[in-house]
C-alpha cells in the first residue's frame, strides 16, 4: 500500500529555466579519471 | 583516446608512447565509461529512459568528457519533460567541446524560440505550484494545475506520476491507471511509475474484469493450439425482441412527448407571442395614425365649411355691391337726363330677378320699380322702333329681342306684341308664334291685329 505522504516527499519543485546556471555550478563534474590522475600525482609526490 | 597527462593519442600499449605515463587503469576507466554509454543508448532506444539516464550518469562519473553520453543524457531528460537538467547537460557539453557539437542545436532550439521557452517556463511554474498545493493538502487545486501542466507538456513524467499519486490517494483508480499508462509509454521502466501501476492494478476490481472477459470468450485446447472463441449470444426469443422494440418505441415516444414536444410547443408559442406583439404594435401605430388622419379630416372639413360660408357671404356681398352699383348708375343716368333709356334699362336688367326676390331690401325694390316705371314707356317705344326696323330688314333675332323688351316694359303695346309674333313666325319658331298670336287675340280683340293673328293661328294649326 502506497503511503501518500511518504511518496509526496519524493516530489520536489523543479528548477526553473533561470536556475540553469546554478544547476551547472552545483554539479560535481569530477570523474573517476580525475580521481585516478590525482592519485597518481599524489603517489609520485610521496 | 588521449593521454590524460600529455594529451597525445594512446596506442594499444598500457603506457603513453609519448610521455611514458601509465595509462592502463585510465584506459579501463574509459572503456567502462563507454560500456555504460552503450548500455544507456540501448535502453534509450527501447524508451527505458530511467535506466538509460542511470547508465549515462554512470558513464559521466567515469568520464566527464564523454560528449555523446552527456548529450544523450540531456536528450533523455528532455524527453521526460525535465528541461532544466537537459539544458544543464547540453551547456556543459558545449563548454567541453564548442564545435561540431549537436548540443548547440539543442540549446538553440530552446533559446531561440521565445514561445517554446515561455511554455517551458509556465510548465515548470505550474508544476511547482501543484507540488505546493499537494503539500498544503489542496489536492483539487493540484489536480487542476497538473492537468494544465500536462496539456502544455504531455511528456512530463514526473507531473503524470504526481497526478496519478493524487488520484490514487482519492481512490480514483481508473484515472490513475490512465495517467500511469501514459507515463509508462514515455518512460517504460520507471520504477516509480511501475510501483504506482502495480498498486493501482491491485486495487482495481480485477475479478469483475476477468469474469467479464470470461463471459466474452471461450478458451479451449485443440491439439497443441489454444483456441479463443468469442461467445455469440443468440437471442432466440422473438416475442421478447418484439416486446423490447415496442418498449423502445414507447420510451422514444415518451421522450418526444415529454421532452421535445413541450420545448417545441413552447418555442412555437413564443414565436406566436412575438408575432402577436409585433402585429399589435403595428395595429396600435396604424390606429393612432388613422385617429390622427381622422382628426385632420374633421378639422379640414370644418375649415372647408367655414370657408364655403365665407365664400357664400363674399359672393352675396359681391352681388349686393354689384346690384347697388348698377342701380346707382341707372339712377344717376336718369337724374342727369341722358335720354338714353335703353342704357338705363340695360343697367336695371343687370340686377336680375333673383337678386330682387332674395337679397334686395325693400327700399332697393321700391327705387328699382320707380325707376323702371319712369322709363318703361320710353324704353318700350324705343325698343319697338328698333325691333320693327330689324323685322323689316329681316333680322328676326334682333327683332325678337327688342320687341320682347318693348312688350315687357309696356304690356299695352299691341303693335310690339303682334310684330313679335310675326318675328317668331318668320323665324319659324311656330310654338312661340302661336302663343304670342293667342295673346294678341286675347288682349286686343276686335282689332285688325287680332284678325290677322287669328288667321296665322289657323294657318299654324293647319285648320
Amino acid at each position: 500500500m502506497i503511503n501518500f505522504e511518504e511518496e509526496l516527499k519524493k516530489f520536489h519543485p523543479s528548477p526553473e529555466i533561470q536556475d540553469v546556471e546554478e544547476n551547472i555550478y552545483n554539479q560535481d563534474v569530477t570523474d573517476l579519471a580525475d580521481v585516478l590522475v590525482k592519485m597518481v600525482k599524489d603517489a609520485k609526490e610521496e | 583516446m588521449n593521454c590524460y597527462k600529455c594529451g597525445c593519442r594512446l596506442s594499444e600499449k598500457d603506457f603513453c608512447t609519448s610521455c611514458g605515463a601509465d595509462v592502463g587503469m585510465y584506459k579501463k576507466i574509459m572503456y567502462s565509461a563507454n560500456r555504460f554509454y552503450n548500455d544507456g543508448l540501448e535502453k534509450a532506444k527501447v524508451r527505458d529512459l530511467s535506466g538509460s539516464a542511470t547508465s549515462l550518469r554512470q558513464c559521466l562519473k567515469l568520464n566527464k568528457n564523454h560528449i555523446e553520453a552527456r548529450n544523450l543524457l540531456g536528450l533523455v531528460y528532455f524527453e521526460r519533460g525535465d528541461v532544466v537538467p537537459a539544458l544543464s547537460e547540453w551547456v556543459i557539453s558545449k563548454n567541453i567541446r564548442h564545435d561540431k557539437n549537436i548540443a548547440n542545436d539543442y540549446i538553440d532550439m530552446i533559446q531561440h524560440n521565445p514561445s517554446r521557452l515561455e511554455t517551458y517556463t509556465q510548465t515548470i511554474k505550474k508544476y511547482n505550484l501543484a507540488v505546493g498545493y499537494c503539500h498544503q493538502d489542496s489536492l483539487d487545486l493540484a489536480v487542476i494545475q497538473l492537468r494544465k501542466v500536462l496539456s502544455l507538456s504531455p511528456n512530463f513524467v514526473q507531473a503524470r506520476q504526481l497526478l496519478a499519486l493524487v488520484y490514487i490517494n482519492n481512490q480514483e483508480w481508473e484515472k490513475a491507471k490512465k495517467e500511469l499508462d501514459k507515463a509508462i509509454r514515455i518512460d517504460a521502466n520507471n520504477t516509480t511509475t511501475l510501483k504506482y501501476l502495480k498498486e493501482v492494478e491491485n486495487m482495481m476490481p480485477a475479478d469483475e474484469e476477468k469474469a467479464h472477459k470470461k463471459k466474452d470468450a471461450i478458451t479451449y485446447q485443440s491439439g497443441n493450439d489454444t483456441v479463443i472463441q468469442p461467445v455469440i449470444k443468440k437471442n432466440t426469443s422473438s416475442p421478447h425482441t418484439i416486446m423490447n422494440i415496442v418498449i423502445g418505441i414507447v420510451i422514444g415516444i415518451g421522450i418526444t412527448w415529454f421532452l421535445i414536444s413541450p420545448a417545441r410547443i413552447q418555442k412555437a408559442q413564443k414565436d406566436i407571442n412575438e408575432k402577436y406583439k409585433s402585429v399589435s404594435e403595428q395595429l396600435d401605430a396604424k390606429t393612432a395614425q388613422i385617429d390622427e388622419l381622422t382628426a385632420q379630416i374633421s378639422s379640414l372639413t370644418t375649415e372647408k365649411n367655414e370657408l364655403s360660408v365665407s365664400l357664400d357671404e363674399a359672393k352675396d356681398d359681391s352681388k349686393i355691391i354689384e346690384a347697388n352699383g348698377n342701380l346707382i348708375e341707372a339712377t344717376l343716368m336718369y337724374i342727369n337726363d341722358t335720354d338714353d333709356e335703353i342704357a338705363i334699362a340695360d343697367k336695371l336688367e343687370l340686377i336680375g330677378d333673383d337678386y330682387l326676390d332674395n337679397y334686395a331690401s325693400d327700399d332697393f325694390v321700391t327705387l328699382y320699380n320707380t325707376l323702371k316705371d319712369e322709363i318703361s314707356r320710353a324704353v318700350s317705344r324705343t325698343s319697338y322702333n328698333l325691333g320693327y326696323e330689324a323685322y323689316r330688314s329681316k333680322d328676326y333675332e334682333t327683332a325678337i329681342k327688342n320687341l320682347s323688351r318693348a312688350v315687357e316694359y309696356d304690356a299695352t303695346n299691341g303693335e310690339a306684341l303682334y310684330n313679335l309674333g310675326n318675328s317668331y313666325y318668320k323665324s319659324e319658331k311656330l310654338d312661340e308664334a302661336l302663343e304670342i298670336y293667342e295673346q294678341v287675340v286675347e288682349l286686343f280683340p276686335n282689332t285688325e291685329k287680332a284678325r290677322k293673328s287669328q288667321s296665322y293661328i289657323k294657318e299654324i294649326r293647319g285648320e
